[in-house]
Order: C-alpha cells, then sequence, then structure tokens
C-alpha cells in the first residue's frame, strides 16, 4: 500500500528539500515587508566610493542662493500675516542635513530617489527634501544608511500648496508626468499662468513659503475647482546632492 | 544516500548560485543607466533575467524565481504596486513554452518574448496605479501610461538579443542537465 501523499508533508526528507526556499521566500518577503532594507543599504555599501564630490555640493549652494532670494521675498511678504497668527513661528527654522544621491529614476512607473543617508542620520519617513530650486519630494522609506524619496512627480504624491501672489490654497498631485496638476480648492481662481506656487505658509508637515513650480497653464472650465498644470523649479534629474529637512 | 539523491543536491547547488546572478537586478535597477533608456526610461531588468532562466530551468523553477524577483523589485521601489503575481505568471509562461516547445535561442524571438513581457508587466503597474492613485485622471493617465508602456517595452525588446542570449548561454552550459 502506498503513502498518502500529503503524509510527505511530514517526513524529514521533504522538509530537507524545500527548507532552503521556504528560508529565501522568507527571507525576500522581509525585503518586499521592509521596502529593500537589505538592498538599498548593500548598493550604498558598494556604491560609495562613486558618490557625488563636493564639487557639486558647492553648486548646489548657488543655487540654494536664488532659491533663498525668491524665498526671502516671499517670506516677507507673509511677515505681517505672521504677526498675527504666532502659532506658524515654530515652523520657521529649517534643520536640514545634505544628503547625496546614490540612484535616480526619475521617469518611468517608479518616480523616485534614493539618498546616502537614512535614519542613523535623523531622516524619517516624511521629511521633506528640497533640491536646488525648490521642494523635490518626501521621503517615502528609509533604512540604517539610506532613504527614499517619493518624487512630487509621482503618482500618488499629495502636498497641500499656495499661490502666494492670490493667496489661495489647492492640492498639488503627481500624475507621473513632468508637470503635477494643481487643484484649486475654491470654484473662483484669480490665479494665472506664470504665479509662483509654494508651500503653504500655514503648513506644519512640510518648511513654509517653499518654492515648489510655476503655473504652466490653467483649465478653468473645469466643473467642480479649477485645475493647472505646474512646472516645478527643482529638477531632480540634474541634483546629485539634496537637503533634507530633520524634524 | 544513493546517486540519485547526490544528483539532486548538485543540481539544487547549480541552481542556487545560477540564481546568485539575479542580484544583478536590483543592482541594475538602482544604477538605471540612462545611456540605457529612451526617454529616460529604461528596461525592465526583472524581464530580462527572468525570460533565460524560464526558458532552461522550466515552469516550477521560473514561477518561485518569479516570486523571489517579485518581492524584491517590490521592495526597491516606493508604493504598493506590486510586480508578483505578473512575474509568477510570466516565468510560468515562459518555462512551458522552454520545455515544451522547439528550443528558443533566436534573437528575434528573445526580443519578441521580453517586449511582450515587459508589456505585460507595464500593463498590471498601469492597471494598479490607475485604481491606487489616479483614477481621476483618466486623460493624465493614458498618455503617461502609454508613453511608459511603449518605451519599456521597446527597451526591454532591443536589449533581450544581447542580454538574454548571453544569458541563455551561460544558464545552459552551466546547469549540466539541461
Amino acid at each position: 500500500m502506498g503513502v498518502a501523499p500529503w503524509v510527505k508533508v511530514f517526513s524529514w526528507r521533504f522538509w530537507r528539500k524545500t527548507a532552503p526556499l521556504l528560508f529565501l521566500i522568507c527571507g525576500l518577503g522581509f525585503v518586499r515587508w521592509s521596502k529593500g532594507v537589505f538592498f538599498s543599504d548593500a548598493y550604498a555599501f558598494i556604491t560609495r566610493p562613486f558618490w557625488p564630490g563636493n564639487a557639486q555640493r558647492d553648486w548646489i549652494q548657488d543655487g540654494n542662493q536664488i532659491e533663498l532670494r525668491t524665498r526671502i521675498g516671499l517670506l516677507e511678504q507673509d511677515n505681517q500675516r505672521l504677526r498675527e497668527m504666532l502659532l506658524l513661528d515654530k515652523s520657521s527654522g529649517l534643520n536640514v542635513t545634505s544628503a547625496p544621491v546614490i540612484s535616480r529614476s526619475p521617469n518611468g512607473w517608479w518616480q523616485q530617489l534614493e539618498l546616502g543617508k537614512g535614519r542613523q542620520n535623523g531622516i524619517k519617513i516624511g521629511n521633506p527634501v528640497i533640491g536646488p530650486g525648490g521642494l523635490v519630494g518626501i521621503v517615502e522609506s528609509t533604512t540604517p544608511i539610506t532613504s527614499r524619496v517619493r518624487l512630487l512627480t509621482s503618482p500618488g504624491s499629495k502636498i497641500g500648496v499656495w499661490v502666494s501672489r492670490t493667496k489661495q490654497h489647492g492640492l498639488l498631485l503627481g500624475i507621473g508626468t513632468n508637470r503635477p496638476q494643481l487643484h484649486f480648492l475654491d470654484k473662483d481662481t484669480k490665479a494665472l499662468t506664470g504665479d509662483v506656487v509654494s508651500t503653504s505658509p500655514a503648513s506644519i508637515l512640510l518648511p513654509p513659503n517653499l518654492p515648489v513650480g510655476v503655473i504652466q497653464s490653467l483649465d478653468t472650465e473645469v466643473l467642480l475647482a479649477p485645475k493647472a498644470s505646474v512646472q516645478l523649479t527643482a529638477s531632480p534629474e540634474a541634483i546629485d546632492w539634496v537637503q533634507v529637512q530633520i524634524n | 544516500m544513493g546517486s540519485g539523491a547526490n544528483k539532486l543536491i548538485i543540481k539544487l547547488n547549480q541552481r542556487f548560485f545560477l540564481g546568485l546572478t539575479a542580484l544583478a537586478v536590483p543592482l541594475l535597477t538602482f544604477l538605471a543607466p540612462k545611456w540605457l533608456s529612451i526617454s529616460g526610461i529604461g528596461p525592465s531588468w526583472a524581464v530580462l533575467w527572468l525570460l533565460p532562466w524560464a526558458l532552461v530551468m522550466g515552469p516550477v523553477s521560473a514561477s518561485i524565481a518569479g516570486l523571489c524577483l517579485g518581492l524584491v523589485v517590490d521592495g526597491i521601489a516606493i508604493g504598493q504596486i506590486t510586480q508578483v503575481p505578473v512575474l509568477i505568471g510570466l516565468g510560468f509562461w515562459w518555462g512551458r513554452l522552454g520545455r515544451r516547445g522547439p528550443r528558443i535561442e533566436r534573437s528575434l524571438n528573445l526580443g519578441l518574448l521580453a517586449l511582450i513581457g515587459a508589456f505585460v508587466v507595464g500593463l498590471s503597474v498601469w492597471i494598479q496605479n490607475f485604481f491606487l492613485s489616479l483614477k481621476n485622471f483618466a486623460p493624465f493617465l493614458i498618455a503617461w501610461g502609454f508613453h511608459t508602456l511603449l518605451c519599456q517595452a521597446v527597451i526591454t525588446g532591443l536589449l533581450a538579443p544581447i542580454i538574454c542570449s548571453l544569458l541563455l548561454i551561460f544558464f545552459r552550459k552551466r546547469y549540466s542537465s539541461f
């Protein structure tokens, strides 16, 4: 009489054969769950000698000066309003750390950056990432020595923004293309093509008044609320160093 | 232990060491060489590795490889979109093709299979994107998705005759039981 196939499951030989495979799949399941904790770190370790040098950092600092001038203009406009809203004072100080971009995919299905700094440097999920020109994206996941950034253009990216000239709020949504879409919250928008879009001065999740982009085109014929296409001021294709705001 | 068991262990060891070449998939995904891209969109490295593996190793091994590879590529990408089911399916299909039909080794055949594979992978990602985050952006989604899908499928199909052929030869030479 033969042995039923399910009885083999209890045999030592069966487990000896399948255990390594099960361990491998469990291990890779952990990689999936932890969002590539081992692979990101190994990649960072291997490519460390090839990380961008300091020349790029100087170039970024020049870019930052231009960005700061824009920000000062915006901050001055808000100064009066902030005096009346003392609660917002908390978010004005920026505590940032520079991080090298060790991998990038600004196009394609997943639009993300891999940074060469992680939890050990105080970076946490949700921290804003700033490049020369303005906001680039938000930290999506971290490992001890790397962090992964979801770019503003990536599908699923959502941030609250503000058109400073008209003082109107909106939601900037990544739709995969180079130009994310701005959804205004009011039906009656006075925004025009060329208006600067920045993070909200009332934002506590993101640094206030950080330039994000410029309105490229407006669609006012939408029934509920107008939409606009926004050209981002920071270009992730060309950035080798970014700054991460640590809360 | 008989010679049959010894042969099985040797075969498993060979598969394990050949499987280590799959580590190139996450490495190349991270590196994302610009000169191997169309409009900044690179090939599907998972498809380029899985196709020769499946043709040599058969459907069961290729399905398991698809599962493992899917878990890895999901782990190194943002968001909750998964490639696991589609890679398992492709592995199984290519494995059956490799075992049942005539031997597939011509550049054109490999290119076509890789192109179809990359297209199916892209389509599954596109559909998941649609339901997860982009329901309200149908016109933009169609334009962007079609562009990405086409670019990735074409560059994968173009690279397959070179990369898949080399991997196919390597796997066939090293895997003695074939």
